[in-house]
């Protein structure tokens, strides 16, 4: 037996120095941005009303590796390194010879991996003058990582928080007053796309879509103010592989590499976090058997039945056109409890890697991770926010594969955040009220059939 | 204040202890096989809940409905209807509910089972909702509240909102009692009743978050199947009975029959009101068909209850794989199995453990399929 830690440590001064970039390390370079209007490549300056240059730059850049500003790695050091698990008591109940390691960001203040590029954000910005953020939150762990990341760098923050879970998670809200940001039910009369919705519906529950169009109007129309993205971007993936970079330096301290890496996939950017620098191994064939394995809900699966092609990233149609695995912009994905993965679109990397088959996609239903996240809480004790709850359903679906084979497999996921906020959610689960969402592929294809093209798809 | 037409079939669920199935004209042979009346104590039950609101009562004398008021200490009532005889039956309550449309009253609250549903239906259709305090024998009709104090619960929420309920379509059923006593349940859709509910959705799961309308579900519903039909025009379409179809028709513009299967290619309607020739004829030839049907009734079924037309022969014809079903999440709420019963146990069970149903604008839910039909005693 190599090693029978169950925490496995590294070290402050160990805390990766540089963000790795998993462009370069592409077979090809990926189709560009298209800008919304022209159907033209991006340009740098296109996006400058919302974003400074410094993340403007990483999202395009062909370096390998980006440093990481002292500034940033010492806020990082709050609670970086994370630790990394062996999850024996899993393992044992599960019979299975796997060796399961799981990456807990739910140490962070606000719970989850969002303030591993809530930081930077805040930083670039402060750096380049800015005075206030404006962004969206749907279930509020990027909001409350975003406040937190703000109110360090003497920041004003606006949070946009789609309305019904402004009612129905009330202390995420709280968690932003704490971090002085504040947070604004969406749609609002504050903007004039909240404002025409409301005119519409006054009743409306609200969407991620409306509260993007909301923040991106918020920071197009003030001149101190930038918006910023939880997820999806490049630049957002590239800030959160300190994850698998930790974890690649800590498997390593018990002679350990992965065979199988799992995350969950809203946005794509703890997935890319845990993966890219597994990835960047595979794809320079160091390492080829790795299996990179996205799992994402069976009732917004875009990365398993969506089209591969260019498409807008907010409902509006505001945002650059992205080539992406999409559900199309228009989709409205229904309210599972994992807000956090109800997303048309994905990052543009993982969309291609997922394409080439470097990685690989499965969908679940929500009874069936919720089965496994209470699998997960009476073993390992951590209390999953919903989303994670796919990647550990997953994990323990190849765990039991292992059992099956009889392989040793190590299996490696990301624990993307903890669930204490999302206790509604399990008592739905408990009262069986839990609805297993699914997207009718065939039907929406056929009635998708009709519908105009978007430039440049 | 509200007013209620406050109506007790005192025989109903008589029979079903004593093996009877069913209650109508066999009062006598229940009595003497030892039962008991049932509904007056699940009455009261609903009654003794309501004491402390503001209602006035319209109802009828004796068992049928006085008697239960006053033992229940509700003073605030008026007998709007005697019956002749102390063996009561359909004509009273039919008399019963004409007197409380006379009355304007804001919704009946019966106590009863199918044949209670039905008789009163025959009487208001859609004019004047209905609440069911399930007692029968068979509860088949979706009119019908969970139990007696989910009923008193229903009522009160409204009452209290001063009469401003939210209304659903609820299908209700034609069970032939003779059919049911000899082994074979047939079923038939006889009509859509107006009946009050409470968004359960909204208060029980907290955090998943949907619209209370109903009417709201449905068009989303149907604006999808719509462009779906849109973007397959070589497509035949048989349209089930019930109302989410219906708003599927209103959707594309056509009108459809309530009850009947309708027939729709490219837009346009192709036949009405088909039975089992019918949908045969048109489907001869290799001609590509699906059939967008819904849930029917409270009971969760698909297939058998209330679409007698889609025979064996129709289903095989059309195909498992271009079967659509159709319900809103309210419906699917409170539907915690579907049940498959076409007549061809193969084609059922072909469906396997699951089946996805299109609850709204591109989005479906999975349900589990149940073993056995849903017979017997409510929940
Ligand atoms: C705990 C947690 N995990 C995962 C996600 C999904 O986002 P992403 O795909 O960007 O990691 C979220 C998003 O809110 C989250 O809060």
């Amino acid at each position: 037996m190599v090693c029978m830690h169950t925490k496995i440590p590294l070290d402050e001064d160990q805390m990766p120095k540089s963000w790795y970039n998993i462009l370069p390390d592409l077979p090809s370079p990926l189709d560009p941005p298209l800008h919304p209007g022209t159907g033209k490549p991006l340009v740098p300056d296109d996006l400058t009303p919302i974003f400074p240059m410094e993340l403007i730059l990483q999202e395009m850049s062909s370096k390998r590796t980006i440093d990481i500003p002292p500034e940033v790695q010492e806020v990082l050091r709050l609670w970086r390194p994370s630790p990394l698990y062996r999850a024996h008591r899993l393992e044992k109940h599960l019979k299975t010879p796997a060796h399961i390691y799981y990456k807990y960001e739910g140490v962070s203040p606000p719970g989850s991996h969002k303030p591993n590029t809530a930081v930077p954000q805040a930083y670039y910005n402060m750096k380049a003058g800015i005075e206030r953020i404006a962004t969206e939150t749907g279930a509020g762990q990027w909001g409350s990582a975003l406040a937190f990341a703000t109110q360090i760098f003497g920041l004003e923050c606006t949070i946009y928080m789609v309305r019904s879970s402004y009612a129905q998670k009330p202390y995420r809200k709280s968690m932003m007053q704490v971090w002085g940001a504040e947070c604004i039910p969406s749609p609002s009369t504050r903007t004039k796309s909240g404002s025409a919705v409301l005119q519409k519906d006054p009743e409306t529950t609200g969407s991620l879509g409306i509260a993007i169009s909301e923040a991106v109007e918020d920071a197009a129309t003030h001149g101190n103010t930038n918006y910023s993205l939880g997820s999806v971007l490049n630049h957002v993936c590239l800030h959160q592989t300190v994850i698998g970079l930790e974890c690649r330096e800590q498997l390593a301290s018990v002679d350990e590499y992965p065979d199988v890496v799992i995350g969950c996939v809203g946005g794509g950017s703890n997935f890319a976090g845990i993966s890219f620098p597994f990835a960047g191994e595979k794809l320079k064939g160091t390492h080829k058997e790795t299996e990179i394995i996205a799992v994402e809900p069976a009732s917004c699966p875009t990365l398993t039945k969506g089209l591969f092609a260019y498409d807008y990233g907010d409902v509006a149609g505001l945002t650059p056109l992205l080539k992406m695995f999409t559900l199309g912009h228009d989709f409205v994905p229904p309210s599972i409890h994992a807000g956090g993965l109800r997303y048309h679109g994905d990052n543009p990397t993982i969309s291609r890697l997922v394409y080439d088959g470097v990685m690989k996609a499965v969908a679940y239903h929500q009874s069936e991770v919720f089965d496994a996240a209470q699998t997960f809480a009476r073993t390992e004790g951590i209390i999953v926010a919903p989303e994670t709850s796919h990647a550990v359903r997953a994990a323990i679906d190849e765990a039991l594969k292992c059992r099956k084979s009889g392989e040793k497999k190590t299996i490696l996921f990301n624990c993307s955040g903890h669930g204490n906020f999302d206790m509604s959610a399990y008592d739905a689960f408990y009262a069986k009220q839990l609805v297993d969402y699914e997207y009718p592929e065939q039907l929406i294809r056929e009635s998708l059939s009709r519908l105009p093209k978007i430039p440049g798809a | 204040m509200c007013t209620l037409g406050f109506l007790v079939n005192p025989v109903a669920g008589m029979g079903g202890a004593v093996g009877l199935k069913g209650t109508d004209g066999m009062v006598e042979a229940a009595l003497s096989r030892g039962a008991v009346p049932r509904s007056p104590g699940r009455a009261k039950e609903t009654i003794s809940l309501l004491r402390s609101i503001d209602i006035h009562f319209l109802t009828c004398s004796g068992a049928m409905g006085e008697e239960i008021l006053s033992e229940e200490g509700i003073s605030g009532y008026e007998v709007v209807y005697r019956p002749e005889s102390e063996q009561t039956g359909a004509p009273d309550t039919m008399a019963a509910c004409r007197a409380f449309l006379e009355r304007n009253a804001d919704l009946i609250l019966f106590c009863g089972g199918d044949g209670t549903a039905r008789d009163i239906y025959s009487v208001v259709g859609d004019s004047l909702p209905m609440l069911g305090i399930p007692a029968g024998v068979k509860m088949y009709s979706a009119v019908f509240a969970i139990t007696p104090g989910a009923a008193a619960g229903i009522v009160r929420e409204g009452c209290i909102k001063g009469g401003r309920f939210l209304f659903r379509d609820a299908e209700v059923m034609d069970v032939d009692e003779e059919a049911y006593r000899e082994g074979s349940l047939r079923t038939r859709l006889f009509g859509i009743a107006k009946s009050p509910y409470r968004p359960g959705l909204v208060q029980g799961t907290k955090q998943v978050f949907e619209d209370p309308d109903e009417e709201r579900a449905k068009k989303d519903i149907a604006r999808f199947i719509k462009e779906v039909m849109e973007g397959t025009p070589d497509i035949l379409y048989i349209l089930g009975p019930g109302s989410t179809t219906a708003a599927i028709a209103d959707e594309i513009g056509i009108r459809k029959t309530l009850l009947g299967f309708d027939a729709v290619k490219g837009g346009t309607l192709v036949a009405t009101d088909l039975n089992e020739e019918g949908l045969l004829s048109l489907l001869g030839g290799g001609t590509r068909a699906r059939l967008v049907i819904s849930i029917i009734g409270a009971q969760g079924s698909i297939l058998g209850r209330g679409t007698q037309q889609v025979s064996p022969a129709v289903l095989q014809n059309i195909g498992r794989e271009n079967i659509i079903v159709v319900a809103t999440p309210h419906k699917l709420a409170v539907t915690p199995l579907v049940f498959l019963d076409s007549g061809d146990r193969e084609f059922d069970e072909g469906f396997g453990d699951h089946i996805s149903v299109v609850s709204g604008y591109r989005v479906a839910q999975r349900k589990r399929i149940g073993k056995a039909p849903g017979e017997g005693e409510f929940p």
